[in-house]
């Protein structure tokens, strides 16, 4: 027996959700499907395939204040900002809840970062296993699945019937808790298939091919508007300064991208990746080596919004393939 | 989930601690070493640090940046920091008087070895700024005197006017089994001292790899240069350590700036061995 929800008790549902939460969900901006708060069921936009940014956002903002400093009577003071609203996010696809668990690591391991760690307790996920797959799409090749429920809270799976509710954790089952369910007897629909992409022993061929001129040559046509950071729902570079307005000063935090020229300039003019290769190989790297090894996990979901975004097609799947034939190039070489 | 539910508030990493600036001296042309006292009696108690760590210093509206820490805990007499006028943030420090209120963030990054250097003969050679992060260094040597072997600092920098802590160089001098050789690139009229690139004082001091360690500060240049030099005297990689210098944000391993391949400057380093080094991926 699986739970049941139908197409008007999720909108009652919904409804009622927003009484307690600031419901985050996938909408219309033009002709952008984004993760925005809505203010009633009907503003959500259930046809969207995938969102144009990836819902990272909602708990690593592109800007936010770390503190704001103030003087008063000589004495200055530090706050940091309340971040103890509820969000719930509400159809979040498995492969961007899955950039979450891949923040976690960075941001959860002492000393957490409260900001995202706050903002992560108090945001519940409710996910929408995905019923077909887009051409980018290669969630299964990175450790995910189109119905993945491991990192939701609820995964819901459209079925003709409404929606088939699988319940996976406490906060979940509080989300739910208002939602008029139905216990009935339906075969979950099979997921979408995915073409497969490669990923056996990237991490060592990503090493092995570190020296190699293929990310000069790759990076030739790289225009570094960074868009592939900035869709990218596991990319966290950040940048953090000062702000001065109207009175207020503030240190932020920003999104950055390692495919900025400046990103490593220090005081003084030096930088120590002073090419476009140097700085792709950084975001590869960074994805398929250093992250890897650190957490042992790829820092990449195949949700597939850099390859559709990049102006000039470099596609991660590609590189992965070049790295894998460049590794046993040189390695059949040196034999 | 025990991550995701503290039982108590955490505290908000990027919070610094407010300081006050108590002393302001000017070092070189455009080196200040800046004296500041945490204003929390109970941080001040309790922020320790070890020779080779670094802090974030923040001029508030302007931003941070993490510099070398040049004293030593123990004194109890302020946390020392000798800052280079190069950028926007150390532009705007250079600005304050005493009485500023400035931010203080760490300590962060692991530290010289110096326990482990018991009972070797040391090698310190700084250029320019270099030298202020071995000041912590040899002040602890030069204070368990009896626990190391020889002394030997080699500080250079471009001019006469431009060697930090001037002021202390005579009681390194004499105190026993130490030697400070120092150097300028150009002299001038008051300079009666050597003329001479570091490379070349070490080549002509021949200092002896047998139980020594070389630690080693400077620009990229000197670093170079003086690196081959040790080498030719047969020092081994592992036997010559330095303290690496990247653009940071965070300090915590996670901007993403700092990173030289797989390793973190700022939570591997800063200090490192050039066996380490050696290993690392990128250039630095
Ligand atoms: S999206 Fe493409 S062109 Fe833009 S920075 Fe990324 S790789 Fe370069
Ligand atoms: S496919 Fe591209 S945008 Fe999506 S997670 Fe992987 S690297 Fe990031």
């Amino acid at each position: 027996m699986s739970q049941l929800i139908s197409r008007s008790d999720l909108t009652a549902w919904i409804n009622a959700l927003l009484a307690e939460y600031t419901v985050i969900a996938p909408t219309k901006v033009d002709s952008l499907a984004l993760y925005q708060p809505v203010k009633r069921a009907d503003d959500i936009f259930m046809d969207f395939g995938i969102t144009a940014l990836s819902p990272k956002e909602w708990l690593f903002p592109p800007t936010e204040t770390l503190f704001t400093i103030t003087t008063q009577d000589g004495t200055m003071k530090l706050e940091a900002p309340p971040l103890d609203g509820k969000n719930l996010i509400f159809a979040i696809r498995p492969c961007d809840a899955r950039g979450f668990r891949l923040l976690d690591k960075v941001f959860l391991a002492p000393p957490a970062d409260t900001h995202y760690a706050q903002r992560r307790q108090n945001t519940t996920l409710i996910g929408l296993a995905c019923s077909k797959a887009l051409p980018q799409c290669f969630c299964t090749s990175v450790g995910g699945a189109p119905n993945d429920a491991s990192d939701v809270d609820v995964l819901l799976t459209e079925v003709e019937e409404g929606y088939l509710v699988n319940i996976v954790t406490e906060k979940g089952q509080a989300a739910v808790a208002q939602a008029k369910l139905i216990e009935k007897d339906v075969t979950p629909p099979s997921p979408p298939n995915l073409k497969p992409v490669s990923t056996e022993g990237i991490v060592e061929a990503t090493l092995r091919a570190y020296n190699d001129d293929y990310w000069e040559r790759l990076a030739d046509r790289c225009t570094h508007c960074n868009v592939c950071a900035f869709v990218c729902p596991a990319c966290y570079c950040f940048d953090v300064r000062d702000h001065i307005n109207q009175g207020k000063t503030e240190r932020l935090r920003c999104w950055d991208s390692c495919q900025a020229p400046g990103f490593t300039r220090v005081a003084g003019g030096y930088t120590p990746r002073p090419t476009k290769g140097a700085r792709l190989r950084q975001r590869f790297g960074h994805k398929l080596l250093y992250y890897p090894q650190q957490y042992g996990d790829l820092l990449c979901v195949g949700c597939g919004r850099c390859i559709a975004s990049c102006p000039v097609n470099i596609d991660i799947r590609e590189v992965m393939e070049d790295l894998q034939k460049l590794g046993v190039k040189s390695v059949s070489a040196r034999a | 989930m025990s991550l995701l539910a503290p039982e108590r508030p955490i505290t908000n990493p990027f919070l610094p601690y407010l300081a006050t600036v108590k002393g302001v001296t000017q070092l070189t042309p455009d080196i200040k070493l800046f004296n500041l006292e945490l204003d929390d009696p109970e941080v001040r108690e309790g922020f320790d640090y070890r020779p080779g760590q670094f802090a974030f210093v923040s001029a508030f509206g302007v931003g941070e940046a993490p510099f070398g820490l040049v004293s030593l805990p123990h004194w109890k007499a302020g946390v020392e920091f000798a800052l280079r006028r190069v950028g926007t943030v150390t532009r705007a420090l250079h600005d304050l008087e005493p009485g500023a209120k400035v931010g203080v963030r760490g300590p962060y990054g692991n530290y010289f070895p110096l326990e482990d250097y018991r009972g070797k003969n040391i090698l310190i050679i700084g250029g320019g700024i270099g030298m202020a992060p071995l000041r912590p260094v040899i002040r602890t040597i030069l204070e368990r005197r009896p626990d190391y072997g020889d002394l030997t600092i080699i500080n250079g920098a471009r001019s006469p006017q431009d060697l930090v802590f001037a002021d202390e160089f005579d009681s390194w001098a004499t105190a026993p089994r130490t030697r400070l050789e120092l150097t300028v690139d150009r002299g001038d009229d008051n300079w009666s001292g050597q003329v001479a690139l570091i490379p070349s004082v070490v080549q002509e001091l021949k200092p002896s790899p047998a139980n020594a360690v070389a630690i080693l500060c400077g620009p990229p240049i000197m670093i170079k240069f003086t690196l081959a030099r040790l080498k030719e005297l047969c020092f081994a990689d592992a036997q010559i350590v330095t303290t690496l210098e990247a653009k940071m944000k965070c300090g915590m391993g996670r901007c993403m700036r700092c990173n030289i391949g797989d390793k973190f400057v700022c939570a591997d380093g800063p200090v490192f061995t050039f066996e380490q080094i050696s290993h690392l991926l990128e250039p630095f």
